[in-house]
This record gives C-alpha cells, sequence and structure tokens, in this order.
C-alpha cells in the first residue's frame, strides 16, 4: 500500500527516459531532499513528505499538486482554510456534491462573469 | 467560459473542440524609457494579480460591478504586457478603454479585416502596447483616468471606460482538425525575483487607463488563416479593470506587487533583453490614429508635468533572440 511512492516513481521514471535530469539524485537535489531519502520514500520505506515538498515534488514532475496531496494523504493547506473559514457552508457544500458526476461538477466551476459594457 | 486560474484568464469552449484553450495573464514588466529610440523586448517579471471584482463588490467603484469581469493593479507609469498561451489558434481583440489597440478604432463587435482589429494566437504570442507603425508599438503605461494620457481619452477626449477589454474566438473545430498541429512556444519569462525599489508616486484616483510609453520592437502578425475560419458564433468576453495600486490594499486587503526596477538598473545588472522573430509571419501596417497619440512623456511636457521619473536611457547589452518553433529552453544567445 504504497501509493504515493510508487506513483511518484512511475511518473519520475517516464519522465527520465526523455530527460535524464529525472533521476533521483537531481530531483532531490531540486526540491531539497536528500536523495536516500527520496529512494525511501518511493519505495513506501517511509511516511511522504511534508506538504510544501509535495507541492516542489508536484511542480518538478508537472503534477498537479492537489492530486500529489490527495496521494501523500493530505490535504493543501488553503483548502483547510477556506473550509475552516466557514464550515458549515463548505461542508455542506462537499458533501451535496460528493456523489455528483465529474461533467456535472465541473459545470459548477466558478466563471468570471461578463456585464454590462 | 472564463475561468480565472492562478492570475490567468483561462478561456475553454469545450463546445466547439476539447483543445479549444486559450490562457491569457498580464506581466509585469520594466517601463522601457520613452524617448525616439526603438528597444527589444523587456522580460516578464511574474503575473499581476488578478481577483474577480464580485469579491470585493462592497470596496470597489460601482461601475466595476456593473461591468463585471476583473481587476489588477498597476502604480502609475508601470508597464504591463499581455501574454497569450496554448496552441489551438484563438482570434483575441484587446482594447484599451475600448479603442483597439491594434487599429486604434472604437469597440466593435465581431472580427474585421482591412484593416486587421485583432490577433491570432498562436503566431502572436504577446501584445505590448498600441500598434503605432508597421513592427513597432507603444508600451502600455498606466496613468490615472482623467488625467488626459491615456490612449482612450486622446482619441474620444472623454474619460469613460479605462481599463483594458479582450474578447477572444476560437478556430472553427474543422480548420483546426484540418490544419494544426501542436507547437512549442517562445518564452521571455525571468524566473526569482527581480529587484525591488520603492519610489513615491502621486494619484489615489482608484481607476487606472493605458497609455503609451515607449517604443518597442514587436510584430502584430497578419492572420495566417481566412475570416471564414473563425468561429464567430462563439466567444467570451473580459473587462478587466485596473486599479490603482495605492488603492488595492483598500480594496483586496493584499498588498500589491512591489515597483519594478528601472530599464536602467535593469541593464546594469546583466539581465537580458529580448528579441522575437517569426520566419512565417508578416506584420499589419501601424494604425493612423494610434500613430498620432502622444507618448506619456511628450504630453507631459505640452502639460508642464513630468509623469514619468526616472526615464533615462537604458544600455541594452544582453538580448536573447527567440524564434518561434524552437523549444522553450532552445534560444540563441546574441548581443546588441
Amino acid at each position: 500500500m504504497n501509493d504515493f511512492g510508487e506513483y511518484v516513481r512511475d511518473r519520475r521514471e517516464k519522465l527520465r527516459t526523455w530527460d535524464s535530469s529525472f533521476s533521483v539524485r537531481q530531483v532531490a537535489q531540486r526540491i531539497g531532499v536528500e536523495p536516500s531519502y527520496l529512494s525511501k520514500v518511493e519505495r513506501g520505506e517511509t511516511a511522504p513528505p511534508s506538504e510544501a515538498k509535495v507541492v516542489l515534488l508536484a511542480k518538478d514532475l508537472g503534477e498537479d499538486p492537489d492530486v500529489l496531496l490527495a496521494l501523500a494523504g493530505k490535504v493543501s493547506s488553503d483548502l483547510q482554510a477556506a473550509i475552516r473559514k466557514r464550515p458549515e457552508l463548505f461542508a455542506n457544500l462537499i458533501r451535496q456534491l460528493r456523489e455528483l458526476p465529474d461533467h456535472a461538477i465541473l459545470r459548477l466551476v466558478r466563471e468570471v462573469r461578463d456585464g454590462d459594457w | 467560459m472564463i475561468e480565472l486560474k492562478d492570475y490567468n484568464l483561462c478561456f475553454r469552449f469545450p463546445e466547439v473542440h476539447e483543445q479549444a484553450e486559450l490562457r491569457i495573464n498580464f506581466q509585469r514588466t520594466l517601463r522601457i524609457p520613452d524617448n525616439d529610440k526603438e528597444y527589444p523586448l523587456p522580460p516578464g517579471l511574474g503575473n499581476f494579480p488578478l481577483e474577480h471584482v464580485d469579491d470585493y463588490s462592497e470596496r470597489v467603484p460601482e461601475r466595476w460591478i456593473e461591468h463585471g469581469g476583473v481587476m489588477l493593479p498597476m502604480y502609475q507609469s508601470e508597464a504591463l504586457w499581455v501574454n497569450f498561451s496554448g496552441f489551438y489558434p484563438f482570434a483575441v481583440k484587446v482594447a484599451t478603454g475600448k479603442i483597439n489597440a491594434v487599429t486604434g478604432e472604437s469597440w466593435k463587435k465581431g472580427l474585421n479585416r482591412g484593416p486587421q482589429d485583432y490577433m491570432a494566437t498562436p503566431r502572436q504570442p504577446w501584445l505590448d502596447g498600441y500598434c503605432v507603425e508597421k513592427g513597432v508599438i507603444r508600451q502600455f503605461v498606466a496613468m490615472p483616468l482623467g488625467s488626459g494620457y491615456s490612449a482612450e481619452e486622446q482619441i474620444t477626449g472623454e474619460a469613460e471606460h479605462g481599463g483594458l477589454q479582450i474578447v477572444v474566438y476560437p478556430l472553427k473545430r474543422e480548420v483546426f482538425e484540418r490544419r494544426y498541429r501542436t507547437a512549442p512556444s517562445a518564452s521571455r519569462f525571468l524566473t526569482g525575483e527581480a529587484i525591488m525599489c520603492v519610489k513615491s508616486v502621486r494619484s489615489a484616483a482608484p481607476d487606472m487607463g493605458l497609455a503609451p510609453g515607449g517604443k518597442m520592437r514587436q510584430e502584430i502578425y497578419d492572420d495566417p488563416n481566412h475570416l471564414e475560419d473563425w468561429d464567430q458564433r462563439h466567444s467570451s468576453r473580459c473587462f478587466v479593470h485596473i486599479a490603482n495600486s495605492l488603492m488595492w490594499k483598500d480594496f483586496t486587503g493584499n498588498n500589491p506587487p512591489t515597483v519594478p526596477p528601472t530599464a536602467r538598473q535593469y541593464s546594469k545588472a546583466g539581465l537580458p533583453w529580448f528579441d522575437y522573430y517569426s520566419d512565417n509571419g508578416t506584420a499589419v501596417e501601424g494604425s493612423d490614429i494610434l500613430s498620432k497619440l502622444k507618448s506619456v512623456v511628450k504630453l507631459g511636457k505640452e502639460k508642464g508635468d513630468v509623469p514619468l521619473p526616472e526615464n533615462e536611457p537604458a544600455e541594452i547589452n544582453k538580448v536573447v533572440k527567440l524564434r518561434e518553433g524552437l523549444k522553450k529552453h532552445q534560444v540563441r544567445e546574441g548581443s546588441f
């Protein structure tokens, strides 16, 4: 049960087939961790890193940060803060929408409103 | 539909094509000196923050809420360029104070040619200002609306709209499938923080308009498509209000970005300017109307004002040549 580690390794190895700068060592260097640590994370021998490091890793690998955070068992702290600020409102919203199919949720996305000019 | 994501306006037309997406953002940049010298392209120093006006409806002017759309902060005499990214072709019209930045005509519906009043992406990667001559633009520089400097005020005599207006039209699905493939895009962004400096500024009127500043070498490319290739049944438009940075904290509770360095400071630090070439593109002619606009410095002299302090010329020592079609990191180093 090492979803996060496996996903990261898969993604990194795929990138490494086109671009040799995606070795464990170089990715680790770019995100500011020891290569041995990143290796352990990929093998599931240690828990996923902090939110900040997961976000850096996502950006380096071209992945969506929220997707990677979810795999790491986390929710981004800005989302947490938004929910905590208006808990009833957002908790209600998410519970109501949780089973809605993707296309229906995407239609709820916030659009830039055009007015009169 | 338009979404606001990470300070980008994301235009999508899934009903036309699943890949019909265009991202527009507004780049902070250096103000190029306003003299008669033509400069190469200044860098992008990061996106201007963009917010929905609706999120601050209690604090922003009421007419902004009537317009809908978004807002960004600029200091008086700060410059901006508009960045287009995405491989699906779009026709984009950009106006400032409802004056078309390519032709100088008043805002009108639809896409027009003779003269071409829009830009065609992805061939057109960005727009830095008003098309005053073939291959030359005058940079977009923010001035308080009502001070008489903006293109709108110079042309119409009124300070009615301010801000920036955008409308986009996607290419017809059949034309896209027949003719296009994806292509990599050129990049003139600097990563990392540029040098900061703080200046005192004068006006705190909330509404800003864009005015013509220094001259820059930039082409508005002729549309390589036929006019009928554009899907004019589908469009999205957005009013981008420009708030005076001094008011930004009152409106949003957030600090505006810092003032960018001067062109001279930037060049002295050895940082690069850019030149962009398209082997395939031909450029539109400049607009007669726009060529008659007085630059901010010129108009300032007539009014007895010094609207652009720190307007010394800059030595351009390092120019990076960008070419359409090169991969993002493939640039040719050049010297000027």
